[in-house]
């Protein structure tokens, strides 16, 4: 006679074809990422070890690509861009947008309208969020210059100078993702159990102390899962910086994938630019495993 | 009182921080060029919808929308069928090895590393396939995105779904992949949709992979089209603002009509 957890496991895996179903199920969604993800992983990883010439390998370099990178006073600036871009702009937006969730987090009046609207930065294209900000910061046309003119000013540089070019950018960022830490973190508070703050309340600690003592330290692991989310992102962002200053003036906002794009499809130097994306990728992957590793520590202290 | 007169005025400033930016580019889109760079007015004197017009009879806006809702559809519909197919067999069977975890843990790491990764190998692999500047192209490269983001997803939502109506469904006759489709499919519907809404909303702005594999309006999607407008020193203001309403109207709508799935598949996973 059968016992009942063998008649379920039976039930459940079923008989004749079946039996392969869980490979069938798998097998289409499997073969896409294998023809269009890991196997240009794999050919870029040997793409890396090459250089090549108009388009096509002529030469095994072995890691050549890779020790070249740190030697490469664009590549490294452009990796200082980067850092100070992905540093400045999450944590602006973090407080920010922490800041903005708290203050919601009480029902009234206009909430709906204000979650509503701020959704629209960060579903419109990111082509466009770079349009729109590029009318703003125009010297002829832009909103800034209008408004400076409108008040008996002169014109605004912002492109064109480097510092304000790369604080533009800075701007940019945090105008459209903002709203995606405001809305991860209201998330957040809302799931947090009632009973510790009626406790507090009836204690009469102030808003300072629950603050400090109960909602940061309760709210910690998903501040930083969506720090780890936005840091991840940022460190990608290609389409705005493309479209609002193309890494200029000079070098000020030449962030890593606007160089890597430039060395492969400008200046047609495939082999580098693999070695320079294989590298980046492995930035991220360490940076997330080890984000990932820390919040498991978080977890279970 | 005092905490009212704060509120009402944040909620003030927020609404103005967003929306400006958004009035000023609608604004510029409706004035000449003339009256915006010698005027320099802050609401459009002369409204015209000339710049609009410009788009499709000059610019061939009218092929990056159609390219765009093609790309689209096709690469998230096959995403979604392959992925929930996906998801499914990882959160519901066990195989030697633990292969099914091992898999899902593959397609997450996958997804973490950033796309820019792999567009030189993509484009010589259309390139060599002669997929460059087609749909196809754009769409095998987009349904690969979306199958890895789809099974994630959708994991989780099935896994919410007890096994026992399957069960159930089973003993009365039911197939295991027609107890699937008949049972578990269904309930995981609300699920399925905001994946979906997700995976559009990205794969319509997509543009680093659109902008290396396409290169002629035959292909090119919106946010590629939209680009092109914009030369480096370019001072065509009118029609680029006007492409930038075009460029954001369809999403925006879209994202506004389905806000409350949206939300959910923004937040999920980082508070859970």
């Amino acid at each position: 006679m059968r016992t009942g957890t063998q008649a379920r496991k039976y039930r459940l895996q079923g008989a004749g074809l079946d039996l392969a179903l869980p490979y069938l199920m798998l097998a289409p969604g499997l073969m896409v990422v294998l023809g269009v993800l890991v196997y240009p992983l794999w050919d870029g990883l040997r793409a890396s070890t090459r250089a090549y010439r108009y388009g096509s390998p002529v030469a095994d370099v072995g890691f050549q690509n890779y020790v070249q990178l740190w030697s490469d006073a664009q590549f490294l600036n452009s990796l200082w861009v980067t850092v100070k871009f992905v540093a400045l702009s999450v944590s602006i937006e973090a407080v920010l947008g922490f800041a903005l969730a708290l203050f919601c987090l009480h029902e009234f009046r206009g909430i709906r309208l204000l979650r509503t609207v701020l959704i629209i930065p960060m579903v419109i294209t990111p082509v466009v969020v770079a349009i729109l900000f590029r009318l703003i910061y125009a010297s002829d046309a832009g909103m800034l210059t209008a408004l400076s003119e409108a008040m008996g000013g002169g014109g605004v540089q912002i492109l064109g100078n480097p510092l304000n070019a790369f604080i533009g950018l800075v701007v940019l960022d945090v105008w459209e993702w903002t709203p995606l830490m405001f809305l991860i973190l209201l998330a957040g508070l809302q799931s947090l159990p009632h009973e510790p703050f009626e406790a507090a309340r009836v204690d009469g600690a102030g808003p300072w102390r629950v603050f400090a003592d109960l909602t940061f330290p309760m709210m910690r692991p998903v501040l930083a899962v969506a720090i780890v989310l936005r840091t991840i992102d940022a460190f990608g962002t290609f389409d705005q910086v493309f479209v609002l200053t193309r890494g200029g003036p000079g070098e000020a906002t030449r962030l890593i994938s606007i160089y890597g794009y430039d060395t492969a499809f400008k200046f047609q130097q495939t082999g580098y630019a693999a070695a320079l994306f294989v590298t980046i990728g492995l930035v991220v992957l360490a940076l997330a495993f080890s984000a990932i590793r820390l919040l498991r520590r978080v977890d279970a202290s | 009182m005092s905490t009212r007169l704060a509120r009402i005025l944040t909620t003030i400033f927020v609404l103005a921080v967003v929306l400006l930016p958004i009035y000023w580019l609608v604004s510029t889109s409706l004035k000449s060029n003339r009256e915006i760079t010698q005027e320099g007015t802050l609401y459009p004197h002369v409204p015209t919808l000339d710049n609009y017009v410009r788009l499709f009879t000059e610019k061939q806006f009218g092929s990056y929308l159609a390219n765009s809702v093609v790309v689209t559809f096709f690469s998230v519909a096959i995403a979604l069928v392959f992925g929930a197919m996906g998801a499914y067999a990882i959160a519901r069977f066990r195989l030697p090895f633990a292969a099914e975890r091992k898999i899902g843990l593959f397609l997450l790491t996958l997804r973490i590393i950033p796309p820019v990764v792999i567009l030189i190998p993509v484009y010589l692999l259309m390139l060599s396939l002669g997929l460059l500047d087609s749909w196809l192209g754009l769409i095998a490269t987009y349904t690969a995105f979306n199958v890895t983001f789809c099974v994630w997803m959708m994991e989780s939502f099935f896994r919410e779904i007890p096994v026992d109506l399957e069960e159930a469904a089973m003993v009365d006759g039911d197939s295991r992949f027609g107890a699937f489709r008949r049972i578990t499919l269904p309930l995981a519907a609300p699920g399925l949709a905001a994946t979906a809404i997700f995976a559009v909303l990205v794969t319509f702005n997509e543009f680093l992979f659109a902008l290396a594999l396409t290169a002629t309006p035959r292909a090119m999607t919106m946010p590629r089209g939209t680009a092109t407008l914009i030369g480096r020193i370019d001072t065509d203001w009118a029609s680029m603002a006007a492409a930038g309403v075009i460029g954001a109207l369809p999403i925006v709508f879209f994202a506004l009509l389905v806000q409350r799935h949206l939300v959910r598949g923004l937040t999920m996973g980082a508070v859970k």
